[in-house]
């Protein structure tokens, strides 16, 4: 039993230290194991023996670890290292092994201060009892150890050694230690340990892959031979923590190719962390010490987090990104979406409690600072395109952060009475019944100016917005809503922001009205409130409050009467109604039309050109119009007789024109189309009507909308107003002379903005509920306006500078 | 409808975004002033009339 010759510095019995009481485990199990009836200790039983396995691995002395749970509920742990040592302990007087399997405290790694190099440096152990508590709390255990080409034997009851350490025969070349035990249940004896022996295969895995990444190289096997069919697992990572990093987000989208990983030592602390940041908000930082992981973690987490903010902060500031953004942020905005894996090896831990859920050394702290801080710093200089994305990413939670934060405050400032207290803010109305309030939302401060002075005061307010202008570079003008403008119209609105704080029920106003001028600016800003009120308030838009109000464009004065007209079809109406009174449309038959009959005409003579402009620009209009009038569009014409629609055609164009620039001739093209042609002062005059339009569908609306049309301009027609009169070969040309005809006599004045109005006028034209007209917004148009926001944006500012940056670089170096 | 922050498909409880993050984000961007349209001279014609419905 005695071993041969002892070398120094071997791991053999002397290295063991004794301290007693293995009693004590006994009757009060939970203090050294864990809960004994929730399953928690039962299953340290395991990891306690496997413990010394993977201690063995770390002191390179195992590369294997396995674990079986054997159909008795029994389980055995097998590692291939040095075998426990046999030989007679000097102090006890019996083998080492007996000494390791029955006394409290006593092992190899115990003795791991004293740098003689024969112990384990660092080890774990679950709960650094040993494996001796487990024996204590086994009906059986029993040893088996392969060690100088021997295979030896021992076995204990209840903790007790009733076979000792004995030699059971030659087994060269094997070595290694196996520990299979049987837990003391009270399912088998009344005074057992354990409420039952159900160990759980899940539950094993999960830890025993913690401990194959953390143990880079060591491979653990699992087998569970309880069930028919036997499950086997079997656990190895080449990558370490890397890979475990990896797994733990195996199912997430993550915003890099691969983690970032760092190992070194600072002060005899090995620190190895690898981490990545993925596209969810949940922080997931596991630390571990001696492989024993910390759910409160302590100094090393510590450590680790002062590290990732400096670091983080540092490059930002470097980098000129945390300049651009003018957003500060915090160590918790760093970790959103952060999965990390840090593990330290440390010689002599020390924890808060038993269960060491907290690591308390102090030198741990430095020590993996230091070492994450600088390789940190390296890394982020070294991958600059991947460091943008995870600023980038840390900018945006502190984003969302501020916003939650200052939407909260907002919230807070109840009364609006906040921002009527501001100067050239909310003017407010009298009236406190939402329902039959309104608010206008009106740009620039001196329609502000006009809108408050000109409003009905008892319900309704007028709040001036003015958007700013950003002056970006040399030439280049941005639009925007200030932040100041927006919390004041949030604070008047009264119904707060932000997704937890809205309430649409404490909406002051029930008609919420845009009112903007009718230019491009005023587009710009209706956009962004649009944009602004679809994202941030679409129940606003949904509810049906939101309005835009529509200033006239234009103020059309006839001696002392003035009209004003909201838009350019609004106006056309008006110089119609204006050229027909008084105005004759003598035929070429000689028959007169007059009154509504000629105001009929005109209208079709409006839908004539409407379908007009839909055709491409490279058809000449009068063209068309002709070519419409002798019928070249009606249906089947073209495919009927192409010869004689050409020549009608000719014939027409002969007939509007002047006498001496006659002479259109038609003639059929190879695409079935025609070509018209003439000769003007030795010039050959070319038109072609395609194959292809001759059949479209625009050609078969014009044909209808020309229908009626045809015989008014069968020959010529004259248009007779007062002392004028002028010859009319066709509906465009009807409509041209009406127009001018309505226009004679008028002043007529296009507002370039609500400014221009007075009091008085807005009132008339705008506010006055008896005159206005107002749009109600609906969802789909606003669907629309984010988009055409989204499309003007790029949506965020910086890349489409950058996309114009890169553009005008291009540029110039193709002008080199 | 896709999330105007990252594209993904819209929840109708954050509609029109993904989710409370994106919906945070954009909200900081209005209540800081990040959000402007370019109006630079060679801006696009607008078109004069108000949205149809």
């Amino acid at each position: 039993m005695a071993e041969p010759v002892k070398k120094p510095g071997e791991y053999g019995a002397d290295s063991i230290k004794v301290l007693k009481g293995l009693e004590a485990v006994r009757k009060r199990p939970g203090m050294y194991i864990g809960d004994t009836d929730d399953g928690s200790g039962l299953h340290h039983m395991v990891y306690e023996v496997v413990d010394n396995g993977i201690d063995e691995a770390l002191a390179g002395h195992a590369t294997e670890v396995s674990v079986t749970i054997h159909a008795d509920d029994s389980v055995s742990v097998r590692d291939n290292g040095r075998g426990i040592p046999v030989d007679i302990h000097a102090e006890e007087g019996v083998s080492a092994a007996e000494v390791i399997m029955t006394q409290l405290h006593a092992g190899g790694k115990f003795n791991n201060t004293d740098d003689s190099g024969n112990a384990y440096k660092v080890s774990g152990g679950l709960h650094g009892v040993g494996v001796s508590v487990v024996n204590a709390l086994s009906e059986w255990l029993e040893l088996t150890v392969w060690r100088n080409d021997t295979e030896y034997r021992a076995r204990f009851e209840h903790g007790d050694c009733v076979v000792h350490v004995h030699e059971v025969g030659p087994a060269p070349g094997m070595k290694g230690t196996q520990v299979r035990f049987l837990a003391s249940a009270k399912t088998n004896h009344p005074e057992g340990t354990f409420a039952n022996l159900e160990y759980s295969f899940k539950t094993l895995e999960n830890r025993l892959r913690e401990l194959a990444f953390l143990n880079s190289g060591v491979r653990i096997v699992i087998a569970d031979e309880r069930h028919p069919e036997p499950l086997r697992t079997e656990l190895y990572y080449d990558g370490g923590v890397k890979e475990f990093v990896k797994y733990l987000d195996r199912s997430k989208q993550a915003v890099m190719p691969e983690p970032i990983y760092m190992v070194g030592e600072r002060a005899g602390i090995t620190v190895e962390v690898a981490m990545w940041w993925n596209d969810s908000y949940h922080e997931s930082v596991l630390p571990f010490t001696n492989n024993i992981p910390q759910r409160d973690g302590g100094t090393h987490l510590a450590g680790f987090r002062g590290a990732l903010t400096r670091t983080i902060g540092a490059y930002a500031q470097s980098s000129g990104i945390a300049k651009k953004e003018k957003v500060d942020f915090t160590g918790d905005d760093a970790r959103e979406g952060l999965t990390c894996v840090l593990s330290v090896k440390v010689p002599d831990p020390k924890f808060s409690s038993q269960t060491k859920d907290k690591l308390v050394s102090s030198e741990v702290r430095p020590a993996v600072e230091n070492l994450v801080n600088e390789k940190l710093s390296e890394w982020f200089e070294e991958n600059p395109a991947t460091a943008k994305i995870i600023v980038g990413k840390i900018i945006e939670a502190a984003l969302a952060r501020e916003a939650a934060r200052k939407a909260r405050e907002l919230t807070r400032r109840k009364t609006a009475l906040d921002v009527a207290s501001l100067p050239g803010k909310l003017a407010d109305c009298q009236e406190r019944d939402p329902s039959k309030s309104e608010l206008f939302l009106v740009e620039g401060d001196s329609a502000g100016g006009s809108a408050k002075q000109g409003r009905s005061r008892s319900n309704q307010a007028v709040l001036p917005l003015r958007g700013k202008i950003l002056n970006v570079e040399r030439a280049r003008f941005d639009r925007m809503l200030g932040s100041q403008e927006i919390g004041t119209l949030i604070t008047a609105l009264g119904t707060g922001i932000g997704r937890d704080e809205f309430d649409i029920s404490k909406l002051r106003y029930h008609k919420v009205v845009i009112m903007t001028d009718a230019d491009v600016d005023g587009a710009h800003i209706r956009t962004l409130l649009l944009t602004f009120f679809f994202r941030q308030m679409p129940e606003l838009i949904e509810g049906g409050y939101l309005y835009i109000a529509q200033p006239p464009l234009y103020k059309v004065s006839r001696g002392r009467s003035e009209v004003y007209l909201k838009d350019q079809a609004a106006l056309e109406d008006y110089l119609i109604e204006m050229g027909v009174e008084g105005a004759v449309l003598r035929l070429g038959s000689g028959e007169e039309i007059a009154g509504s009959d000629l105001a009929r005409v005109v209208e079709g003579a409006r839908a004539f050109r409407k379908v007009l402009d839909s055709f491409p620009t490279n058809y000449p209009r009068n063209i068309l119009e002709q070519a419409a009038l002798a019928g070249a569009f009606d249906a089947g014409q073209a495919d009927a007789d192409l010869q004689r629609v050409a020549d009608q055609v000719a014939q027409r164009l002969d007939m509007v024109a002047l006498e001496y620039e006659r002479g259109w001739n038609g003639r059929i093209t190879q695409d079935h189309g025609i070509r018209l042609s003439r000769i003007l002062r030795g010039v050959e005059e070319l038109r072609t009507l395609d194959g292809a339009v001759l059949r479209s569908g625009e050609a078969r609306r014009l044909a209808q909308a020309a229908g009626p049309a045809k015989p008014l301009y069968a020959r010529p027609a004259r248009l007779v107003r007062k002392d004028r009169e002028q010859m009319i070969h066709g509906p465009v040309e009807l409509l041209k002379a009406i127009l001018a005809e309505g226009e004679k006599g008028l002043s007529l004045q296009r507002y370039k903005g609500l400014g221009e109005m007075n009091p008085e006028q807005l009132w008339e034209t705008t506010l006055d509920p008896e005159a206005r007209t107002f749009l109600q917004v609906k969802v789909d148009d606003v669907a629309e306006a984010d988009d055409i926001f989204t499309k003007l944006m790029g949506d965020v500012v910086e890349p489409r500078r950058e996309f114009i940056q890169a553009n005008a670089l291009s540029v110039e170096n193709l002008d080199a | 409808m896709a999330c105007p922050i990252c594209d993904k498909e819209s929840d109708p409880k954050y509609r029109p975004f993904c989710s409370r993050r994106c919906a945070d984000v954009d909200l900081g961007r209005w209540l800081k002033g990040g959000y402007a349209i370019p109006a630079d001279e060679d801006a696009r014609p607008y078109s004069e009339e108000p949205p149809k419905h």
